[in-house]
């Protein structure tokens, strides 16, 4: 895998501070950020389930391979020179089902994260 | 030769030995783990490793040499035989600390240096992409 398009949901504050998080950090594989559902997404993706895109951060592969929520999260640590381990840890089957609650967690209260900490603009 | 100075002079001995000897084997199978982490470039795996030897060496004989005074004065042999177990079993301690700190950071840099390739989850599904014009 050479790239990785990553979905994410533009009205949210917390992912914006994350996208720019993400993009300061060294890569081993390219990250593309494309707004979720927007004309963009839907030209590169026409058979995708565009509104599950909405409700969670997703991951396309240069395969066109689709992860949706935690596996998403993981595959975006993976691209990153630094948390690549970090990734398999997480993934590991006695972690997994944690991260899939706490990502799921965020993931639902994101509105409320951004406004807590006064990310909205 | 009184008793005190054969305790130094034995447990010098017993300390450069075994000091050389886990040096030397750190030095030759370091060397496999280093031109794994520098992609097979011998020459610079050779030079971070005698690097590595040199600090292992100072930090090693800087302590024998800290640890050699007893404090106390040896008048028996058993006297000096329990002195001597007792600084040896130090060294060996911080000889173990150290070579067991080398090889965790020799690894350490091996997996740094070759990440694994397959993503650490399966895919939800298949989705085709539409080509991009130029």
């Amino acid at each position: 895998m050479l790239w990785l398009t990553v979905l994410y949901d533009p009205e949210c504050g917390l992912c914006r501070r994350a996208h720019e998080w993400l993009a300061e950090q060294t890569k081993l594989i390219d990250l593309n950020f494309v707004p979720c559902a927007s004309e963009e997404a839907r030209h590169r993706y026409p058979q995708l389930n565009h509104d599950l895109t909405k409700k969670d951060l997703t991951v396309i592969g240069d395969n066109g391979a689709v992860y949706f929520g935690p596996k998403a999260w993981l595959m975006v640590l993976w691209a990153l020179t630094r948390y690549r381990e970090w990734s398999y840890r997480l993934a590991a089957p006695e972690l997994l089902p944690t991260t899939k609650r706490v990502v799921s967690l965020i993931s639902q209260t994101r509105y409320q994260i951004s406004r807590a900490t006064g990310l909205t603009r | 030769m009184t008793i005190p100075i054969s305790t130094y002079l034995i447990y010098l001995a017993i300390s450069i030995a075994l000091t050389i000897w886990v040096g030397r084997t750190l030095h030759k199978n370091g060397r496999v783990f280093l031109v794994d982490v520098f992609h097979g470039n011998e020459t610079l795996a050779d030079s971070v490793n005698h690097l590595l030897v040199v600090g292992f060496y100072l930090i090693n004989f800087g302590y024998v040499s800290l640890a050699l005074k007893l404090g106390y004065l040896v008048e028996t042999p058993q006297g000096s035989i329990e002195a001597l177990s007792f600084k040896i079993g130090m060294v060996l301690l911080v000889l173990g600390g150290m070579h067991l700190f080398n090889v965790f950071v020799f690894n350490r840099m091996r997996r740094r240096a070759n990440p694994q390739h397959h993503p650490p989850v399966a895919p939800d599904e298949f989705t085709p992409i539409q080509q991009q014009e130029a």
